[in-house]
């Protein structure tokens, strides 16, 4: 929050093969990108449920991004294909919760795309940055505190 | 039957010859004259015309054969139809001026048996000729028709059908002439390979020029070979036949196909034929009209689509034919033949012909001779019965100098063997061969040279061209006979060409090659001294050489006789002749070129060939 | 067994042979013209004629395609058999007067001149049929015929035009004893399966002089039999009967315990770049055709030529063909600069073309490379920095004329240069090869961005892959020259050894599991799993995880309605754990 810009909280699960290795090679690469995203570990994209982006919206994350492998890729032959279907109806759902689809966000990124994640990182940040912060209301969420 | 129980009856039946020679001379234009005449006399009831195959007699054309009483009416034209129906069928008076009248004779000869031509012809292969439609079954049937193939499937084992045939000692009657009875006995025995297929080819494929036997008997008389076919398939046990025409006969073609399915509507071909439950059917095969097609190799190649070229035999057809099956071939005339075999019995066949040689021969009778036709005749007749009184001897008077038997496999037979009888083996011993029964009678006008020329002109031609001394020699071969019409020939042309027609005789692939040298050889044993003179004398005697003719006007002759006429002159291509109207002509020899057309035109006889 | 008697000798022979064969057998030779052993006896050419006396009967007959018969008397020279073949062999000499074996044919039976009409002096076909017969029966193409009859027969394809039925084997001119057939080809050669383009070859043999092992092979896209069914020449041929054409490709199962993968590279495809010509010019040539040319057991026995047979005078040898390149592939081939280099001295040391180097950037960063490079400098090598835009064969000058002329910026020079040179070598780059996707599904591993396979980590696991028991050696990882392959190759082998050796692997901890108590049966799992670890307990009602099976992707586990499904160390509550923890600081 210095210089008065917003700095979003992102979340960022990352299947094990491949995106973690290439936010791996981004990080041994020496590049520099936005340090807002926070990673998740799992071991593929098809083990995020549902409930953990909701969770980290509740928890007061500003935007959720969801990395795994390419299509065909995929270390567990079809995980990410799970995501994306899961990734496309769960935008629906937000939606309908206020949360504009903006905030969530599903990539492809290799193991050899440090490059592509640092590009992905930077782009999710400056759009949430743009969208300003997440107002959840009444839920005990942790939102208003921060904010106020 | 029941149909032709309720069939009218009519009073006089007109039987119009319908064969391919007389059609060319407007025998259905006669056919449409009887049939408008007839209805304006109003006898549609009383009189019925019908169309037959050839009669035989084709020299006479149009024919018409007023039954009963077989009255033989000639050479007739539309214009005498009316003339002849008022006076004959409504008048009963036989017109006299349109019967047949023989040479040097005053009175003319009204029924057709008592005519020379047909008085000493034995019908056999063409028993149903001029007698009945070829285009209805019912009237084959009636002349017993069918009546061999009941016996053959019925009462008959295999081998009697077989045994019956070999005891009638009939032969091809293709050319060659081998033995029937055994041919059938090698297809049957034949181990069929790759199932039991086999199959049974009707060769059709008639090439000699001036033979039309067997195109008249597919024309006159279908039924014959259909039959002949079924009884052939049922002894060798084949379930398929073919038969192959040449695509030049059309009307064969068609009649063969009206025949087929007629005997097929009649349970006379298909599955289970008479109720036996043998199973035989017959398809028609167009050939292209290659003459090599008709030898057997290459007509089985030509039905399997193949390049139709003959190749080494054996294996023989009857052991590996039609797409490597055991094939059973046979002459259209040859499978006319069958069908009387098996109703009259072999020993009745047997007891026509010669020793070796059994029944009858058709021959196609052309060239110089009074009588063109078609004629069967038993086997062993003198040539000189067949020329002199069948054929009515030679025409203007000529002298007879050689008869050409076998088409351009064959030889020409001088006047000195006149007195040979007529079978396979005195044939052969003469140099020539039955072959598929051609006869061309030569008369003294011709030069036997030149006749050598015209048939390996045609023998060169139709060579298929596979073996060396087929295709190169006969080539050759005419290549040096043209020398010497043209008189270029040396001493030395004669023994290469009599070298050169037994090797090629003696090396050659099949029939074609194997024959073509006979009418070499044979001119060069009858009329050698024909040869001599082109060579040393450069002189064609019978003056058909033309390059050998020397031509000259009498200018006596032409100034008396034809006053100058400048006829020749008017003529002339080459602008040889000098003289003017009213004054003697004459030839310039250096200008000539021997066209011969001065000595056509010239109507005085002014001008000399020499 | 039949016996028989050739010009006085015995011969004993097995039953269905012909008389040839039985006379070949004691050694007596009689001509032929029209017979080849390997095509069916046609017996048209009439010049093996023999006479034959069996049973008392005397006749001629041609040797070729007439079989022995028990007590066969064959005279092969008799005044009758020599007669015929004198004439036939006289009147061959007219119609093909200049087919050779009917000379020497003719010689050997005393003809000097033949008697008969000559047509055509230049005329060599004899009309044997050897062409057509070879056409149909062995290639099964029948593609040509005779058509016509007599002495106007020929052999011709339909309509005489081109026949779309035509292979384009030669068989035909192969089987033509007379040379009659000609086949006409672009390059001069005749071409009926190319070695990479560079020369002919037969549909069998041995792929390279090294080859291991050191059998022939039959190329079934160049054989005949495998395009038209026929053929089948080779097994009439081989006495061993060796030859089987139905050999199919086997699947082989082995069960191993550690794979090493070395699946190699292929060369970049220079077709692809249609501005250099390859496959328009006969002398534009890749790397890898100009390494068999210059291969002493190569196609020209190691010397270096134009496809005109000739020598080159300039050579032009280009550098990242395919490499370096955004259009193609970006990375650097590691290898090329060197190859070029070696190409560049071999064609100093065979001939004495001037070389032209087309380079972006020298890259001789081994051992001894840099040396090398500079051993090239003094032989006089002409290097020019810039990338080659095109090769033409249109001259603008007369130098130019007859040449290829290469177009490229010396970027030393800054100025656009036209080099003509005679041979063009494109030094390719390397690329996966052709089955690498394939293989990478197969073996379920990650492929860098380069398409190459992913290595677990770069510098601390350069062999082996996120699987375990599975590691990389070679052009498959990385484009890489000898030397590094062979060191990465050794380092694979002690990592699979050492593997091997232990005997055992750790299985994956990260397993799901399925509360008993939980789960409702709705089998919402079982469809899921793409291992098929999950299967359904029907007595149970529940859904069972198999241990040895899951991979621990967790896919079940974010799909179960009832929460029943968890994975080891990613269970629910450790991510919620870890989300509220983001979110503490």
């Amino acid at each position: 929050m210095s210089n008065g810009t917003f700095e979003p909280r992102l979340v960022g699960f990352l299947c094990n093969w491949c995106s973690y290795t290439g936010a791996d090679l981004a990080g041994t690469a020496r590049m520099i990108y936005a340090p807002n995203v926070r990673i998740i570990r799992v071991m593929c994209s098809g083990r995020v449920d549902p409930q953990f982006v909701l969770k980290a919206f509740k928890e007061g994350a500003d935007g959720v991004l969801i990395s795994g492998c390419h299509p065909g890729d995929c270390h567990y032959k079809e995980g990410n294909y799970k995501a994306l279907r899961r990734y496309k109806l769960l935008l629906k759902m937000l939606d309908q919760f206020g949360i504009e689809k903006e905030r969530f966000r599903l990539e492809w990124v290799s193991a050899a795309e440090g490059v592509k994640f640092q590009h992905v990182c930077n782009e999710f940040t400056e759009q949430v940055r743009k969208l300003g912060p997440l107002y959840l209301s009444k839920n005990g969420g942790k939102h208003e505190q921060r904010e106020a | 039957m029941a149909e032709m129980a309720k069939e009218k009856a009519y009073r006089i039946h007109l039987m119009v010859c319908a064969g391919t020679g007389c059609v060319s001379n407007n025998a259905f234009g006669i056919k449409a004259a009887l049939e408008r005449e007839v209805k304006k006399q109003g006898l549609e009831n009383e009189v019925l015309i019908v169309t037959t195959g050839c009669n035989g007699f084709c020299e006479r054309g149009p024919l018409l054969v007023v039954q009963p009483g077989s009255i033989f009416y000639q050479q007739l034209t539309e214009k005498d139809i009316p003339h002849l129906v008022e006076e004959h069928f409504l008048k009963g008076r036989p017109v006299k001026k349109l019967m047949y009248t023989p040479p040097k004779e005053k009175t003319p000869v009204p029924v057709l048996s008592d005519i020379d031509f047909f008085k000493k012809q034995v019908l056999i292969a063409l028993r149903n000729r001029g007698l009945i439609d070829p285009e209805k079954i019912d009237e084959y049937i009636a002349r017993d028709g069918y009546k061999a193939v009941a016996k053959a499937l019925t009462e008959m084992a295999p081998e009697q059908v077989i045994t019956e045939i070999a005891n009638s000692g009939l032969r091809g009657r293709g050319g060659a002439g081998f033995p029937t009875g055994l041919k059938w006995q090698m297809v049957r025995n034949a181990p069929a390979s790759n199932g039991s297929l086999k199959y049974l080819i009707c060769n059709g494929d008639e090439g000699d020029p001036g033979a039309f036997m067997d195109r008249s008997i597919l024309e006159a008389d279908p039924h014959s070979v259909i039959e002949g076919m079924v009884i052939g398939a049922r002894a060798v046990g084949a379930s398929e036949g073919f038969v192959y025409v040449r695509n030049e006969y059309p009307l064969a073609i068609k009649r063969m196909n009206i025949a087929i399915e007629q005997a097929r509507d009649y349970g006379l071909l298909g599955n289970n034929i008479l109720g036996t439950g043998f199973d035989f059917d017959i398809k028609i095969v167009r050939g292209a009209g290659a003459f090599v097609c008709g030898e057997e190799t290459a007509l089985i190649a030509s039905v399997e689509g193949r390049l139709g070229e003959p190749r080494t035999r054996p294996p023989y057809p009857a052991q590996s034919g039609l797409w490597e099956k055991p094939t059973l071939i046979n002459n259209v005339e040859t499978w006319a033949n069958v069908p009387i075999i098996i109703d009259r019995g072999a020993k009745w066949y047997a007891s026509i012909g010669t020793l070796t040689s059994k029944g009858t021969k058709v021959f196609s009778l052309v060239g110089k001779i009074n009588n063109t036709g078609l004629v069967e005749v038993p086997m062993g007749i003198a040539l000189r019965e067949i020329i002199y009184d069948i054929g009515g001897g030679i025409p203007g008077g000529k002298e007879f100098k050689a008869v050409q038997t076998g088409g351009p496999s064959g030889g020409c037979i001088p006047k000195e063997q006149l007195d040979l009888p007529i079978d396979y083996e005195s044939l052969t011993a003469a140099g020539s061969m039955m072959g598929s029964g051609g006869m061309v009678v030569m008369d003294e006008d011709t030069c036997m040279v030149d006749v050598a020329r015209y048939f390996l002109t045609f023998t060169k031609d139709e060579s298929c061209g596979k073996c060396t001394p087929c295709r190169e020699g006969t080539k050759a071969m005419l290549d040096i006979i043209t020398r010497i019409t043209e008189g270029k020939g040396t001493e030395e042309d004669l023994t290469l060409l009599e070298d050169m027609a037994h090797a090629v005789k003696d090396s050659s692939l099949c029939g074609l090659g194997k024959t073509a040298p006979n009418p070499v050889l044979t001119t060069l044993r009858y009329f050698r001294n024909e040869y001599e003179a082109h060579i040393r004398d450069r002189k064609c005697p019978a003056h058909v050489c033309r390059q050998l003719n020397v031509y000259t006007i009498d200018e006596n002759r032409c100034l008396t006789v034809g006053k100058g006429c400048d006829l020749c002159r008017r003529n002339c291509a080459s602008d040889a002749i000098r003289g003017a109207k009213n004054e003697a002509h004459r030839i310039v020899q250096e200008k000539c070129i021997k066209c011969g057309v001065c000595y056509d035109v010239c109507n005085f006889g002014a001008v000399k060939v020499d | 067994m039949v016996n028989l008697t050739i010009d006085g000798k015995k011969v004993q022979i097995e039953e269905g042979k012909t008389i040839l064969q039985a006379a070949a057998k004691c050694e007596i030779k009689i001509p032929t013209l029209c017979y080849h052993p390997v095509v069916e006896a046609y017996g048209a050419c009439r010049v093996c004629m023999v006479e034959v006396t069996v049973r008392g009967k005397t006749d001629l007959v041609t040797a070729c395609n007439t079989k022995v018969q028990e007590g066969l008397d064959v005279q092969t020279g008799s005044e009758r058999v020599l007669k015929a073949r004198r004439l036939n062999v006289e009147m061959l000499m007219a119609r093909a007067p200049a087919a050779e074996p009917v000379q020497e044919l003719a010689k050997a039976l005393g003809i000097e001149k033949t008697r008969f009409e000559i047509k055509d002096p230049q005329e060599k076909c004899i009309l044997c049929g050897l062409c057509v017969r070879a056409c149909e029966t062995i290639v099964g193409a029948s593609a040509i015929s005779f058509i016509e009859r007599g002495t106007e027969r020929k052999v011709m394809p339909p309509f005489g035009e081109p026949s779309e039925a035509c292979i384009g084997c030669t068989a035909c001119a192969y089987f033509c004893p007379t040379g009659a057939i000609t086949y006409e080809d672009k390059y001069g050669r005749k071409v009926i399966h190319t070695e990479l383009h560079l020369g002919p070859t037969t549909a069998i043999r041995v792929p390279i002089r090294q080859a291991v092992p050191m059998v022939p092979l039959i190329d079934t896209e160049a054989c005949i039999h495998f395009k038209t069914g026929e053929c089948k020449v080779c097994t009439k041929v081989c006495d061993r009967e060796a030859i089987n054409h139905d050999m199919q490709d086997e699947t082989l199962e082995v069960e191993v315990g550690t794979i090493i993968l070395a699946s190699g590279f292929k060369p970049f495809d220079a077709k692809r770049i249609p501005a250099y010509g390859y496959g328009h010019f006969p002398n534009v040539i890749t790397a890898l055709e100009f390494e068999r040319l210059v291969n002493a057991s190569g196609p020209t026995g190691g010397k270096i030529k134009l496809a005109d047979g000739t020598e080159p005078k300039a050579v032009g040898i280009i550098h990242c063909v395919g490499s370096r390149d955004e259009n193609y592939n970006e990375y650097c081939s590691r290898v090329c600069c060197m190859y070029s280099l070696k190409f560049a001295h071999l064609i100093k040391e065979k001939t004495s073309a001037d070389v032209y180097d087309f380079y972006i950037d020298m890259r001789c960063f081994g051992k001894g490379y840099e040396e090398f490079y500079h051993r090239l400098l003094h032989e006089g090598t002409k290097f020019i920095r810039g990338r080659v835009s095109d090769i033409t064969d249109m001259a603008m000058t007369q130098r130019e004329e007859g040449k290829l002329i290469i177009r490229v910026e010396d970027t030393l020079l800054g100025t656009v240069r036209r080099i003509p040179v005679d041979m063009v070598i494109l030094a390719t780059g390397l690329e996966p090869s052709i089955d690498h996707n394939q293989l990478a599904k197969i073996f379920n591993i990650s492929c860098s961005q380069d398409t190459f396979f992913l290595e677990r980590h770069p510098k601390l696991a350069p062999v082996s892959t996120f699987s375990d028991g599975i590691y990389l050696a070679g052009a498959c990882q990385a484009p890489r020259d000898i030397p590094d392959t062979v060191a990465q190759a050794g380092g694979a082998a002690a990592e699979a050894l050492a593997l091997a050796d232990k005997g055992t692997f750790a299985l994956e901890p990260v397993t799901a599991e399925i509360d008993e108590d939980l789960c409702a049966g709705c089998q919402l799992c079982v469809n899921l799993c793409p291992f098929t670890a999950i299967t359904y307990d029907k007595e149970k009602g529940i859904s069972v995880v198999n241990d040895a099976l899951c991979k621990g992707c967790g896919t079940c586990v974010a799909a179960c309605p009832s929460g029943a499904s968890h994975q080891k160390h990613f269970r629910d509550s450790q991510i919620f754990a870890e989300i509220e923890g983001i979110f503490v600081v």
